[in-house]
């Protein structure tokens, strides 16, 4: 689940931008994709200069840095884990490669990432065609990923699998800059102008005079399959990926978890941040008033993505203090985004009955996490997962809720407006390749 | 006036696909013309159509009024038609005319409308025409920066603007910055100012000019062009025509002549209304009034509007062209039923009323083909040699028209000028069937370099995700126009600034005219 960028200037006085700080932006925009590695890596005529730092982009990066960092070509990241990092190959050609997701090459992220940054590197400087290359590997190499990558001759090269599993978009600032990122909300962040997505098994080339397109064409037609877990979870409700607006398909999620599942209650809280929007359409559709229920404290934290169970439950208490007046004495509909081990869920319905909240009924905007992310998200071992052990009312009891459930795998697609076969849903347990 | 049996002698100028695209109308006129051209490189296409004709070709200085005029009178030319802007600028047309030769173009005081950006505008809030656009002008670095950063500061208009060389530069120099993050200021500030210097030392190759550069605000909304016959007393609107500036796909990349275009079927965009087009065509008019009250002469040709629609304004002139477009022309060239010779004779005899023109019920789409380093790195797109295989253009629905490309007369071989070396046009029922022709075309491998030095072109031109996409952006600057309109605040724009309070900028700009002008 990594945050890419990659802006490039074409035209007269292309060598005068300097887009350290442009990158920068970008990834404060995609800082939730990934909070343990940030890196800035920009390209002049001296070569690469790259930077690779722990923890937040705006800790990782000073205002001192970025004046000290040149270049007019910027790529930039966000990792989830300071394991995955950009990929640097010296040898035979120079290129740098950022990706999100995993391609089929090695079991672990990081070894089959570097694999495929060496093989990209190998053909490019083999046939002298970085477009061609990167349409070959594609075909050939299964998994789901996207990637941007920088060559030492100006070779900018972004592509997709042919499932399209993980995101990439395509954006613009005047007549000057060209930019790829994971998500859409980076470029409204920068200024810039979204254009479209790149389509699944499509790789894209900039170069200093020219923009190149090629699509990958496996033998067998390959389907869709976007990676659902973006719109419940991973995405900015502001971004718009595969032409799909993020926030929409939550809104729906919450008007069909309503549908699905009602219940009789006073008031519907989500819990921050990613689940008020589904909230927000539970309210619409059940007529039961949304309010807020918590209030946070520091900074914001996707606590779900934290390493340790300390780290996670530490960010959950401090990201949700319940406001006591809101709940005091009433029968609450409580939404999250998903469930996997229920132990910070537990703590906070804990919390807020303690705080007066009569019943909670717990309504989870995605359905049951019961297996591995063959893409890379980091999912924890299956005997972790409380939903393979537990069934719905067990689960309420052992959370301590009045009733739990979770959305349907239908429900889910029909937020998303695509088919089951559109869509990889492998995390909820629906098996396909 | 000339009957059929008369023999007409045409004299074309300029060598691109437009004049290609003109001398091919030309070509299918019933009047038999012999055609007769002159541009600066040999264009294989019409040299092609001149010696079929009997007519003869000559290489020579387009902006050189007396070669011209002297090429025309030595061969006893009829009419002499211009193709691009620059013969007009130079009086090219007063001198063919005050020799007592017709011509179809834009006197040289008539042609500032193109020549000098600035100049246009003024005329524009002179005479008050509806679809400006707030601008300044600048004679130096220091004087443009200088106020630029003063304004910068109070957050008015001038933070987000299009940087232009005051005069016309052949499409290049155009930057348009949006300047809306307080975050990234210093960058975009740099990149202006670096800019701004750029166009400053560029401009010092013009002394045809006083002001230097150009700052207009920065407006965003579909674009068209829309494209007229001009006698001096009726301007005559063509089909409108979409033009991609952007170099590459996604509308990404430099300002560029023209990467391709496209049209409907019939007169409108698939993205806008009859009552834009008639109010697009009124400003045109106004224009051409203007510009004929204040200079007293009379505008005999082709002109433009580059326009776009906008919030502020609606329909709204963001350039004009004293030609046809380029890749646009070639579009309703290709349309056009009405024999153009007749055309010709009705904007010299000024009875255009009295005739009917008439345009093919059918979408167009034309593309440019330009080598890898046009437009900003012209040196790198020059002299390549090239084969083009014009039998699988024309088996594949499709029609050639040569740009900048150069025909050596001995050895028969072409090679590349530098900018769009040809343009590929086809017909469909809708745009989107004309562009998947011409991709398939282009996909055949018709056009290559014979050196492997690289082309490109847009593919998405005229696609259905383009159309989708503008007809969107259109929709939603139609929804604000018309909330302004019905409001009566159409072309107004009110600042409040901290500590100065509330400011007009287009009263301050009308003071400042006022000011300078007397």
């Amino acid at each position: 689940m990594p945050g890419l960028i990659g802006i490039y200037p074409f035209g007269l006085g292309r060598e005068n931008w300097r887009l350290a700080r442009f990158v920068y932006y970008g990834l404060l925009a995609l800082q939730h994709r990934g909070q343990e590695l940030a890196s800035i890596i920009t390209y002049d005529s001296g070569g690469f200069h790259e930077s690779i730092e722990k923890g937040f982009v705006d800790e990782a990066y000073t205002e001192e840095k970025l004046n000290n960092l040149p270049g007019f070509i910027g790529l930039g990241y966000v990792a989830p884990s300071i394991d995955q990092k950009p990929i640097i190959i010296d040898h035979p050609i120079g290129l740098i490669l950022v990706g999100d997701g995993k391609p089929n090459l090695e079991s672990r992220v990081q070894p089959s990432w570097k694999a495929f940054a060496e093989m990209l590197a190998d053909e490019i400087h083999r046939t002298g065609d970085a477009l061609e290359s990167a349409r070959k590997l594609i075909e050939e190499v299964g998994g789901g990923f996207s990637f941007i990558a920088l060559t030492e001759n100006q070779e900018l090269i972004a592509g997709r699998d042919v499932h399209g599993v993980k995101p990439l978009e395509v954006g613009s600032l005047g007549f000057d800059l060209g930019a790829i990122v994971s998500e859409s909300s980076a470029l409204d962040v920068l200024g810039m102008e979204h254009i479209t997505h790149v389509n699944p098994g499509e790789i894209v080339r900039f170069n200093p005079y020219s923009i190149e397109k090629a699509r990958a064409k496996p033998k067998d037609k390959p389907n869709l399959s976007y990676c659902s877990f973006e719109y419940v979870y991973l995405a900015r409700p502001d971004s718009t990926i595969n032409g799909i607006g993020v926030y929409e398909v939550r809104e729906r999620i919450g008007m069909l978890l309503a549908k699905e599942r009602p219940v009789k209650a006073d008031i519907v809280i989500g819990i921050p941040e990613t689940a008020i929007p589904f909230a927000l359409g539970y309210s619409k559709a059940s007529k039961i008033p949304a309010s807020l229920g918590f209030i946070t404290t520091g900074r914001k934290v996707r606590t779900a993505i934290k390493p340790s169970l300390f780290e996670r439950l530490m960010g959950v208490q401090l990201k949700l203090n319940p406001i006591k007046c809101v709940i005091d004495g009433r029968d609450v509909v409580l939404i999250d985004d998903s469930v996997v081990r229920g132990t910070t869920l537990r703590n906070t319905v804990w919390n807020m009955k303690r705080r007066g909240a009569r019943r909670i009924h717990v309504r989870i905007g995605s359905p049951a996490i019961t297996a591995p992310c063959p893409h890379g998200i980091e999912i924890p071992p299956p005997d972790e997962l409380i939903a393979r052990a537990l069934d719905e009312k067990e689960i309420a009891e052992v959370v301590g809720a009045d009733s739990f459930s979770f959305l349907s795998i239908k429900g889910l697609c029909k937020a998303i407006g695509l088919k089951e076969n559109q869509l990889c849903l492998a995390c909820w347990g629906c098996g396909k390749k | 006036m000339l009957g059929v049996w008369e023999e007409v002698k045409i004299l074309g100028v300029g060598g691109g696909s437009r004049e290609h695209a003109l001398a091919e109308a030309i070509a299918r006129s019933s009047h038999q013309p012999k055609i007769y051209w002159v541009s600066e490189h040999r264009n294989p296409g019409i040299y092609r159509i001149v010696k079929q004709s009997g007519g003869e070709y000559a290489l020579a200085r387009t902006t050189d009024p007396q070669k011209v005029a002297s090429l025309a009178e030595e061969w006893s030319i009829d009419i002499v038609v211009i193709g691009p802007e620059e013969p007009n600028f130079h009086g090219v047309v007063d001198e063919v005319e005050r020799r007592g030769i017709p011509c179809i173009g834009a006197r040289r005081r008539l042609s500032i409308l193109e020549m000098s950006k600035a100049e246009m505008r003024r005329l524009q809030w002179k005479y008050n025409i509806s679809g400006k656009l707030l601008f300044k002008t600048y004679r130096s670095y220091e004087e443009a920066v200088k106020d630029l950063e003063k304004h910068s500061e109070l957050l008015s208009w001038l933070q987000n603007v299009a940087l232009k060389p005051a005069r016309q530069a052949g499409g290049k120099g155009v930057k348009v910055v949006e300047d809306a993050q307080i975050y990234l200021h210093n960058e975009k500030s740099q990149f202006k100012q670096r800019h701004i210097r750029w166009l400053e030392d560029y401009m010092s190759g013009y002394t045809d000019i006083e002001d230097k550069i150009l700052v207009e605000e920065k407006v965003w909304g579909p674009e068209y062009t829309l494209q007229c016959f001009v006698d001096g007393r009726t301007v005559v609107g063509m089909p409108l025509v979409q033009d991609n500036k952007h170099a590459h796909e996604y509308d990404i990349g430099p300002e560029t002549g023209g990467m391709g275009s496209y049209t409907g079927r019939g007169f409108l965009l698939p993205f806008m209304t009859r009552e834009e087009y008639d109010r697009s065509l009124k400003i045109v008019k106004s224009m051409v009034e203007a510009i004929q009250k204040e200079t007293g002469e009379r505008y005999h040709g082709f002109i433009a509007g580059q326009m776009m629609l906008t919030e502020i304004e609606g329909p709204t002139l963001i350039e004009m062209y004293s030609r046809l477009g380029d890749p646009e022309g070639v579009n309703v060239l290709a349309m056009l039923e009405t024999d153009i010779v007749d055309i010709f004779e009705a904007i010299i005899g000024e009875r255009l009323s009295k005739i009917k023109i008439r345009f093919r019920e059918v979408a167009t789409v034309v593309k440019a083909v330009a080598p890898e380093g046009y437009p900003d790195f012209r040196e790198l797109a020059k002299n390549h040699p090239i084969a083009v295989d014009e039998g699988l253009i024309g088996e594949s629905g499709c029609k050639l028209y040569w740009g900048s490309a150069h025909l050596d007369e001995s050895s028969g071989k072409i090679t590349t000028g530098g900018s769009r070396l040809l343009e590929i046009l086809a017909f469909g029922e809708t745009p989107q069937e004309a562009s998947q022709k011409i991709e398939e075309c282009l996909a055949k491998g018709v056009v290559k370099l014979l050196d492997g030095w690289r082309i490109f072109h847009r593919s998405d031109i005229g696609s259905e995700e383009m159309i989708r996409k503008r007809t969107e952006i259109a929709e939603r600057v139609r929804r604000l126009y018309k909330y302004r309109e019905q409001r009566r605040i159409l072309g107004k724009r009110i600042d409040w600034i901290p500590k100065l309070g509330k400011l007009d900028p287009v009263k301050e700009l009308l003071n400042e005219l006022s000011y300078g002008g007397s």
